[in-house]
């Protein structure tokens, strides 16, 4: 029953239990994601320090229990230090938490979606971008077998320079041409952007500057991401209410 | 995780979920709380159902800062010898406790009544942060010190507060987090020492 078992993984999300502990959710490499007790970590001599905080990345030590696991041991792989440097930095790291805490199962190993986490949180803490969380989104879904159709009408199959593709639809996850319109609008510039993000051009596409083009790539992003989970992403837009 | 909903009378049911409905408490718990109260004698009973019905009726939050109060205002706002310059922010009444312990804060304070959890939907709206910056003028508050938890949630309410403050022209500190007393170096965390480094001070001798 009590069976010991090592791996690593990011700390998504954490929630109080009885006076000084915590249950710590994880996405861990190799044993997807895992829900476990870290005993005493609210308290200020805890061994486990700032070590189990969400977007903390970790190599854990877990005993395997019935209902939740306990963690015996934790140790840093990359220090925190830069999530919790700037708003900024921290707002994209609990967006990107917050969507793979959405696609993670328990009990089911996805030591990709484990990679992807890790190198967006390492990207947020280098160089935060308006395009680092929507790229993020596209390439979950696109792990996810769901690359949107941005070169064809997704109702007519119509393709070619001669169709205006004007508007995308979430729910047939693809764009649309003028007579079948339906979806939002959406314009040449995000297209061009989407498939910088999809089509190995990341870097063109993160190093972008704040605009109207890439609120729009942000907000088709998130839309598909939520349509996807069947849910509200909530931490992008809570701190976008504040915007000076 | 199920209980059979069966195995129980109504009554001992509804105070079972009752239980399980406060912070920290599962299933299991709120079982074992059950089960113990039955076997206490009914006056004990009855002292314990009393004392919550009568600390909510009286127990309050204060109008001004929202620490617990008996008044419409806290002791401390209505204290006239505490400073009303400085203001330290807190997430929750007992951290005043906490800071009042140490003697070491002349001022007044404001309860946020939680911290920014995004992925709890507990935003700027659900704190008490509106409150707060109503009391800044008519108070004449030149420092605001963010005394939130040293973890990820009050690192962000403090951040997001600091933005947010910091263009209004008054001063906004953060207390200093560090090696907690009585711990071993060792065992620091990278974080909680990396942050012990940056507020070093200079040794008197
Ligand atoms: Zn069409
Ligand atoms: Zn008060």
């Amino acid at each position: 029953m009590s069976e010991l078992y090592r791996d690593v993984g990011v700390v998504l999300r954490t929630y109080k239990l009885r006076e000084a502990d915590r249950i710590v959710v994880l996405h861990t490499e190799a044993n997807g994601k895992v829900r476990a007790v870290a005993k005493g970590v609210r308290k200020t001599k805890s061994k486990f320090g700032a070590r189990l905080e969400p977007m903390s990345h970790v190599r854990v030590l877990l005993y395997r229990g019935r209902e939740l696991d306990i963690v015996s041991q934790a140790e840093s792989v990359e220090p925190l230090t830069p999530m919790l440097s700037s708003l900024d930095r921290a707002t994209l790291g609990m967006a990107a938490v917050e969507a793979v805490d959405q696609l993670s199962i328990e009990g089911e190993p996805d030591p990709r979606l484990y990679k992807m986490l890790v190198g967006v949180l390492r990207s947020i803490a280098e160089q935060p971008s308006a395009l680092t969380i929507p790229a993020f989104y596209w390439k979950l879904l696109a792990a996810a077998g769901l690359s949107p159709v941005l070169d064809a009408c997704v109702h007519c199959g119509e393709s070619g320079t001669e169709v205006s593709l004007v508007a995308f639809d979430t729910n047939e996850g693809g764009t649309v041409c003028r007579a079948c319109r339906s979806g939002v609008g959406i314009s040449q510039g995000a297209i061009t952007v989407m498939e910088e993000i999809l089509g190995g051009r990341l870097r063109e596409a993160l190093s972008r500057e704040e605009s109207p083009l890439t609120h729009e790539v942000a907000a088709l992003a998130t839309r598909s991401l939520e349509h996807h989970v069947e849910r509200r992403l909530r931490a992008v837009a809570m701190f976008e209410v504040h915007g000076t | 995780m199920s209980f059979g909903s069966s195995h129980y009378t109504p009554a001992m049911q509804s105070l079972i979920d009752e239980f399980g409905k406060l912070p920290g408490i599962g299933p299991k718990s709120a079982q074992r709380i059950a089960f113990h109260l039955l076997k206490l004698p009914a006056e004990d009973v009855g002292r314990l159902a009393q004392s919550i019905t009568h600390a909510k009726a009286t127990v309050r939050f204060c109008e001004r800062c929202f620490n617990i109060a008996a008044d419409v205002l806290c002791p401390i706002c209505a204290d006239d010898r505490r400073d009303s310059t400085m203001i330290c922010v807190v997430e929750e009444s007992r951290d005043i406790v906490a800071i009042e312990r140490t003697g070491e804060f002349k001022g007044r304070y404001h309860v946020l009544l939680g911290a920014m959890n995004p992925l709890e939907g507990i935003g700027p709206e659900q704190l008490k942060i509106r409150e707060l910056v109503a009391r800044l003028g008519p108070e004449a508050v030149e420092e605001v010190i963010l005394c939130t938890n040293p973890n990820t949630e009050g690192e962000v309410t403090a951040m997001y507060l600091a933005r947010m403050l910091s263009p209004l022209g008054l001063r906004v500190t953060r207390i200093a987090s560090g090696l907690p007393v009585g711990g071993d170096l060792e065992y620091a965390d990278e974080l909680t020492l990396g942050r012990a480094l940056e507020g070093r001070r200079t040794l008197e001798t």
